[in-house]
């Protein structure tokens, strides 16, 4: 009677105390050289900017880092999500060349981040 | 009713010479606690100090400063105070740091716990005179400023506070 393959949803709340975002930087004219060092420095010289040396005492990594790409990804405590956030949102330069940051995924999950269904690309029975 | 709730920080302005309080300004306080609050909190402090902080009253005989803020930030400019290690003063800079005494929700109340902190502050100093021309001098000077300025008591307590400078 009961369908054993029934739908379930489990929920998780605050499970961790993590968050991972996996970011990109977009520089004006194309790609440039830029070591995990430098990358870091931005990120942090954009949070300085915008809440101070008191706001933007908070602890956050860079777990991983592309340099060809210039993609990586931050692990952040929960509390500093919002203002890490914003501080790359507003952050506009990069030696005086114009910049963004592109916020790709962020999830509670390191594993989460491994693919991403935005870029899926469908085997050739689909395609055919 | 709905109105903006703000909060009243009561400081006190500490100088190693007390003659250099009297060339403070309003604007000075205020431009240096601006400097702070970007320095500690970024252009987000910034934005938050340009909406409502104020300097309200400041007495430039006792250093007593009141600035105003909006309630739901009082804490960010709060943290900023401790930040100030010096004030410009007409263009000759006095090193100084801000003691926070008193948070009241309303002029009134600060007003109030001034009074009553002059007081405590003058108890405490009254035992140290050495002679008893100190003490009566002391005495002296409580009574006139008590009987002129009966009416206005925040001029009485402006003069109470003075008596406990001439003490010390």
């Amino acid at each position: 009677m009961e369908d054993p393959s029934k739908f379930e949803r489990y929920v998780y709340k605050n499970a961790s105390v993590y968050h991972y975002m996996k970011i990109s930087l977009v520089l004006e004219d194309g790609n440039k050289y830029i070591t995990d060092a430098q990358f870091k420095q931005l990120i942090i010289c954009g949070l300085k900017d915008l809440y101070g040396e008191v706001g933007a005492s908070f602890p956050f990594d860079l777990l991983k880092y592309d340099q060809n790409k210039l993609t990586g990804i931050l692990r952040v405590y929960n509390s500093g999500l919002v203002k890490l956030w914003s501080a790359l949102t507003l952050l506009g330069s990069y030696q005086n060349e114009a910049c963004a940051f592109r916020v790709l995924q962020v999830s509670p999950f390191l594993l989460a981040l491994s693919g991403n269904s935005r870029e899926l690309q469908f085997g050739d029975q689909l395609t055919l | 009713m709905v109105r903006f709730k703000s909060r009243y920080l009561l400081c006190e302005v500490c100088v190693p010479d007390r003659s250099s309080l009297q060339l403070l300004e309003d604007r000075t306080i205020y431009n240096t606690l601006r400097a702070a609050v970007n320095r500690a909190h970024g252009d987000y402090g910034s934005a938050l100090f340009n909406i409502g902080v104020i300097v309200k009253y400041l007495n430039a005989h006792t250093g007593v400063v009141l600035i105003r803020s909006r309630k739901k930030h009082y804490r960010l400019i709060w943290s900023a105070l401790s930040f100030i290690t010096c004030l410009e003063n007409r263009g000759q800079k006095v090193q100084c740091f801000l003691n926070c005494l008193h948070v009241g929700g309303t002029i009134r109340t600060c007003q109030k716990f001034l009074v009553k902190y002059n007081r405590q502050q003058l108890h405490r100093m009254l035992p140290d005179c050495k002679t008893d021309a100190e003490k009566q001098e002391v005495r002296r000077a409580i009574l006139s400023c008590s009987l002129s300025n009966v009416r206005e008591e925040e001029a009485g307590e402006d003069g109470s506070d003075d008596d406990g400078d001439k003490e010390t």
